[in-house]
C-alpha cells in the first residue's frame, strides 16, 4: 500500500510542480536561446564547477546539442577537483556533477582515492550538508566508474545519523548545534537518503523507510497553493539564513522525494486514448482520485492538469453543387456538380427574382457531420466590391448549407447590399477549421447578375482603398511642341516681288528727277 | 557669482546639446518606450537591442508612470515613442490621446504594437492614424491555411505571412533571409484594415485570402468584419510632415520567442531555422526612424546652356539646363541618393515641359531643354513622391517678366 501511494504522490507532485504554468508549454527553440543567452561561456568555461553544471545541466534537459565547447577547461577543473585532497566536499560533488555530462577522463586510481575520502568523511559527518554531498558524490562515482567500491556497510547508521536531525514537523536541520529548521533542507535529506537506501550494501531497515514516509506526510501538511491551483513550498520563516524562494525549495522537496520514491517504488505511466476519438478539440484533464476514501485525510488531491489537445484529420467534402432556382416554385434552373478538392470554373446567371444555392457536406473520418469554424461565401463584383455570406448549415440534413442570396423575400435588402451593381460576379468558396487538415480557398466559378436600375437614393457602394502603386511612380514626360514657322515662298521669290512692288516707285523717283 | 557664470555661458550651449529632430539630421536618438509591465523588457530584448547598437537612447517606462511626459518648458524630450502597452487605458503623467497626435503633428515618429484585448486607447490612437481594429475585443487573426505548424498552438491564430510590401526602401535590399525561399513572419495578434480615406497609410504585411478575423472559440452567425487579404497585419503611415508611423497588430511578433522560433508553413515542407520577423522588423523600424528613406534636395540651379550664372529671365527658345542635388540619410550621414525617376517641371498653371533628370550616381540630378515659346511667369518643380520615402517639393519661381514686344521682334 505504502509503495502505491508513493507512486501517486511521485505523480500527484510532479503535476503539482508541472502545474506553476497554467497553460501547458513544452520546451520550444525560445527557451533554448534564452538558456543560450543566459549561460555564455567567458574565457572557455562558466566559472566555478557549479555554475558549470548549471549550465550544461540546462543544455541536457532542453535538448541544445551546440553548446558551447567548455569540455577542455572544465575537465582540467574537475580533474584538479578531484585529484585534490583538499578540495572542498561541494566542488567534488559538482565536478563529478559535471563529470557525469562531459565524460572527462578520470583514471580509477583518482576515483578510489575520493570515494576513500568521501567514505571518512561519512563516518564523522556531523552537518546535513556534510551527509548530502558525500553521498551524492558516491552514488555519481557508482554511475560512472563500477569498479570503485562505493557501498556503504553501515547504511543503517548513516541513515539514522541524517534522520536524527530531521523535525517533528517534517522539516530537517542543517545540524544538530543549528536550531533552524527548514523544508529546503528537508529536500536535501531526502536525497541524502535516498542515496543512502541505493548505496547500501544491505538491504536497509524497513521500519527506518516507513518512519521516513511518516515524515514525508507531515512535510506535505506544509504545502501552499497558489491563487491558480498550483501547489508549492516555501520556507516557514520567509526570513531564515538559507531562504532560497519557493521555487528552489520547492524543487529540492521535488528531487528528494522522487529520488525517494524511486529507490522504494515504481512511477505510473499512463498509456489510454480511446480508440473512438474523432476529429475536435479536446482537453485533457488529469487528475487524481484516491482509492481508498479514507486517504482523503491523508492526501491532498487538488490541482487539476489541463492539456489542450487539436485531433486533426481529413475532412471528406461531397455532394457539393451549385444551382440557380427559381423563387416562386424551388424549381432548378441550371445545376452543377462542384468538384471542390479540384479545379472549377461554373458560369452561372441569374437575375434578382432568382436564388443562388451552393451546398456541400463534409464528414469526419469517421462519417460523423462536421461542422467548420469558417464556411465562407465571396462574392466579388468586378469593381472589386466583395460581399461575404457566412454558410449555414441545416442539421437534420447532411447537406451543410443552403445559400438563398436572392430572392423576392429578401428582395430588396440584397440587391440594395449588393448596390444595384450588375455584372460578373466571381464566386469563392472558404471552409476551414483549426481541426480540418484540408482547409481550402477555392474559386468555384462565377456568377453573372442581371440586377435593376439603382433608384436615386440607392446606397453608393464604399470607397475602396486605393492601390498605393499608382499614386507613385513617375509620371509621362512632356515636351513642349514649339510653333511651327509660318510656310513662306522661297527667298527668290519673294525678292522678286519685292523688286516689282518697288519699281513704281523706282520709276517715279525717274521721272521725278526727270522733270526737274 | 562663478557659477552663475558659468550658467550663462551655458545657455546658448543648450540648443547644441538637445539633439533633436532636425533637418540635418533625421534621425533623433531618443525614444521613450511605454511599456504594460517591464518584463517586456527582457522578453523583447532582441528588438530593443537592435535599436540600442543602432544609437538609440531607449528610455523605459511604465505605461502608467505618474512621472512620465512627452516634452517639458515646450521642448519635446523624445524624437520616437514606442507604446508597448496594448491593454492600457490611460497613460500617466501628462501623456494622453492628443499630447501623442501633438507628438506625430510635430514630425515624431511612432510604432504601436496592439494586441487581443487592445484597450481602447490604443484603438483610438490607432484610428487617427488611419486604421481600425477589429471592434471584436475577443477577435483574432485566423488563417486555416497559411498558419504556423507548431506543437503547442492547433488554433491557427499564429500566421506565418509572406506577403509583404515589395518595397526596398521600407524592409530593405535584402530580401527576408538572403535564401531563395523566403522565410514567412510570424504574426499572432488582431487584424485591421485601412481607412481607405486615408492615402497615407501602407499595408506592409497583409494576411492571405484565407485569413479573416474573429474569435476562434465562439461559433461564427455572422460574417467577420474583417477577411481576407484586406486584413492587414502590419502598416505604416508617413505624413506629409515626414512623421512615420508602424501599427502591428500583434505585440509577440517583436518578442525574443518569435525571433528566434523556427517558423514551417503550413502546407510547405520546408523548414525555416529562424522566422522572418527579427529581420522584417528591425528593417521595418529603421525605415520608422529615418535611418532610410529620408530625402533633401539642396543647390537648386538653373542658366542658360553655355553659362554659369542665373538669368533673371529667360527668353522663349533659350536652352537651359537645370540642376538639383538629392540626398537620402542613412542613420548617420547622407548619402548621394540614386534613382533614375526624378523628373523636373516648367510650370504655369499646368505643366510645359515635364523631363526626366539624368544623374551622375553621386547625388546630382541634371538635364537640359529649351523653354517654351509661350511668355509667362514659370516655375521650375520637383515634385518627388515615392513609395516609402520622404516627399520631396521645390518650386523655384522665375522672376521678371518677359519683355514682350522686344522678344518678338527679336524673335523673327
Amino acid at each position: 500500500m505504502a509503495r502505491n501511494l508513493g507512486g501517486f504522490l511521485v505523480l500527484f507532485l510532479a503535476i503539482a510542480i508541472c502545474e506553476a504554468a497554467s497553460i501547458f508549454q513544452p520546451i520550444s527553440d525560445s527557451h533554448r536561446s534564452a538558456a543560450l543567452e543566459l549561460f555564455s561561456p567567458t574565457d572557455g568555461s562558466f566559472g566555478s564547477l557549479e555554475d558549470t553544471y548549471e549550465a550544461l545541466r540546462t543544455f541536457e534537459i532542453l535538448g541544445i546539442k551546440k553548446r558551447p565547447d567548455i569540455s577542455t577547461a572544465s575537465c582540467q577543473s574537475v580533474s584538479e577537483t578531484l585529484g585534490s585532497s583538499t578540495s572542498s566536499l561541494k566542488d567534488v560533488f559538482h565536478a563529478l556533477k559535471v563529470n557525469n555530462i562531459l565524460k572527462c577522463k578520470v583514471n580509477d586510481e583518482t576515483f578510489q582515492g575520493v570515494a576513500k575520502r568521501l567514505k571518512a568523511v561519512l563516518n564523522d559527518a556531523s552537518s546535513l550538508l556534510d551527509f548530502y554531498y558525500s553521498i551524492g558524490s558516491l552514488v555519481l562515482i557508482k554511475d560512472q566508474n563500477s569498479e570503485v567500491d562505493v557501498l556503504l556497510h553501515d547504511a543503517d547508521g548513516v541513515f539514522r545519523s541524517i534522520k536524527a536531525l530531521s523535525q517533528s514537523d517534517g522539516r530537517w536541520r542543517y545540524s544538530s548545534n543549528n536550531p533552524e529548521s527548514s523544508t529546503y533542507a528537508a529536500g536535501l535529506a531526502l536525497e541524502a537518503l535516498a542515496g543512502t537506501v541505493s548505496l547500501a550494501s544491505s538491504e536497509i531497515d524497513q521500519s527506518l523507510i516507513v518512519t521516513l514516509k511518516n515524515d514525508i506526510v507531515k512535510l506535505f501538511d506544509s504545502i501552499e497553493k497558489y491563487d491558480d491551483g498550483s501547489f508549492y513550498f516555501d520556507e516557514k520563516l520567509v526570513d531564515a539564513r538559507e531562504h532560497q524562494g519557493p521555487l528552489s525549495t520547492t524543487s529540492s522537496v521535488v528531487r528528494g522525494f522522487t529520488a525517494f520514491a524511486s529507490v522504494t517504488s515504481g512511477i505510473h505511466f499512463l498509456d489510454v486514448l480511446p480508440k473512438s476519438v474523432d476529429v475536435g478539440n479536446y482537453k485533457f484533464v488529469f487528475e487524481i482520485v484516491l482509492h481508498d476514501s479514507e486517504d482523503k485525510n491523508v492526501y491532498a488531491t487538488g490541482g487539476q492538469t489541463q492539456v489542450p489537445v487539436f485531433v486533426t484529420g481529413l475532412i471528406k467534402i461531397d455532394n457539393a453543387e451549385i444551382a440557380v432556382l427559381d423563387s416562386d416554385h424551388g424549381s432548378v434552373e441550371t445545376q452543377k456538380k462542384l468538384d471542390l478538392a479540384g479545379e472549377n470554373a461554373v458560369s452561372l446567371s441569374a437575375n434578382h427574382l432568382q436564388k443562388l444555392r451552393l451546398s456541400f457536406r463534409l464528414a469526419t473520418p469517421r462519417g460523423n457531420i462536421f461542422k467548420p469554424h469558417q464556411a465562407f461565401l465571396k462574392l466579388r463584383h468586378e469593381t472589386k466590391v466583395e460581399h461575404i455570406f457566412v454558410v449555414g448549415n441545416s442539421g437534420k440534413q447532411f447537406e451543410i448549407i443552403l445559400v438563398k442570396f436572392l430572392g423576392s423575400t429578401d428582395f430588396l435588402g440584397l440587391v440594395e447590399k449588393f448596390f444595384y451593381l450588375s455584372g460578373r460576379y466571381d464566386i469563392e468558396l472558404t471552409v476551414g477549421d483549426a481541426v480540418m487538415e484540408n482547409s481550402f480557398l477555392r474559386a468555384v466559378g462565377h456568377v453573372e447578375l442581371d440586377l435593376p436600375e439603382a433608384p436615386e437614393k440607392a446606397p453608393r457602394p464604399p470607397p475602396l482603398a486605393v492601390d498605393p502603386s499608382s499614386r507613385y511612380g513617375p509620371k509621362a514626360e512632356i515636351t513642349h511642341i514649339f510653333r511651327s514657322p509660318e510656310k513662306r515662298p522661297p527667298q527668290e521669290l519673294s525678292l522678286a516681288f519685292l523688286g516689282l512692288t518697288l519699281l513704281p516707285l523706282v520709276g517715279f523717283l525717274i521721272g521725278v528727277s526727270f522733270f526737274y | 557669482m562663478s557659477k552663475l557664470l558659468i550658467f550663462l555661458t551655458l545657455i546658448p550651449l543648450l540648443p547644441i546639446l538637445t539633439t533633436s529632430f532636425s533637418p540635418e539630421n533625421p534621425s533623433g536618438r531618443r525614444v521613450l518606450v511605454l511599456l504594460d509591465d517591464l518584463a517586456l523588457k527582457s522578453s523583447h530584448s532582441v528588438f530593443f537591442n537592435s535599436l540600442q547598437s543602432r544609437g538609440f537612447d531607449l528610455d523605459f517606462k511604465l505605461a502608467d508612470d505618474p512621472k512620465i511626459g512627452l516634452h517639458r518648458y515646450g521642448q519635446y524630450l523624445y524624437d520616437g515613442l514606442i507604446l508597448f502597452c496594448p491593454t492600457t487605458e490611460r497613460f500617466g503623467g501628462s501623456i494622453d490621446l492628443a499630447a501623442i497626435l501633438d507628438f506625430v503633428d510635430s514630425g515624431h515618429d511612432l510604432i504601436i504594437a496592439a494586441d487581443s484585448n487592445a484597450s481602447d486607447l490604443i484603438r483610438e490612437i490607432a484610428t487617427e492614424s488611419g486604421v481600425d481594429f477589429d471592434e471584436d475585443p475577443a477577435a483574432l487573426v485566423i488563417d486555416h491555411s497559411s498558419y504556423a505548424v507548431s506543437n503547442t498552438e492547433g488554433d491557427h491564430t499564429l500566421i506565418a505571412s509572406d506577403e509583404y510590401i515589395k518595397s526596398d526602401v521600407i524592409l530593405g535590399s535584402k530580401k527576408i533571409e538572403a535564401s531563395a525561399d523566403i522565410a514567412p513572419v510570424l504574426f499572432q495578434g488582431i487584424g485591421h484594415s485601412l481607412n481607405p480615406s486615408n492615402s497615407l497609410v501602407l499595408k506592409v504585411l497583409s494576411a492571405s485570402p484565407s485569413a479573416y478575423s474573429s474569435n476562434p472559440k465562439s461559433k461564427l452567425s455572422n460574417p467577420p468584419s474583417l477577411t481576407g487579404s484586406a486584413i492587414s497585419l502590419v502598416s505604416i503611415v508617413q505624413a506629409r510632415n515626414n512623421a512615420r508611423i508602424l501599427i502591428s497588430g500583434s505585440l509577440s511578433m517583436f518578442s525574443n520567442r518569435f525571433f528566434r522560433s523556427g517558423v514551417q508553413k503550413a502546407g510547405s515542407p520546408i523548414k525555416h531555422e529562424k522566422s522572418g520577423n527579427e529581420q522584417f522588423l528591425t528593417e521595418l523600424s529603421k525605415w520608422v526612424f529615418h535611418e532610410r528613406g529620408h530625402l533633401k534636395a539642396m543647390n537648386v540651379r538653373h542658366h542658360k546652356a553655355g553659362e554659369a550664372d542665373e538669368p533673371t529671365i529667360y527668353r522663349v527658345n533659350d536652352d537651359l539646363e537645370y540642376s538639383v542635388e538629392i540626398y537620402e540619410w542613412s542613420g548617420a550621414s547622407w548619402e548621394p541618393y540614386v534613382a533614375d525617376d526624378v523628373q523636373v517641371q516648367f510650370y504655369m498653371m499646368s505643366p510645359y515641359v515635364l523631363k526626366n533628370l539624368s544623374t551622375d550616381k553621386k547625388g546630382s540630378y541634371f538635364t537640359a531643354f529649351k523653354v517654351p515659346d509661350v511668355y509667362g511667369v514659370f516655375q521650375f518643380k520637383v515634385e518627388y513622391q515615392r513609395l516609402g520615402y520622404t516627399s520631396l517639393s521645390l518650386s523655384k519661381q522665375m522672376t521678371g517678366f518677359f519683355i514682350f514686344t522686344a522678344v518678338h521682334l527679336y524673335s523673327k
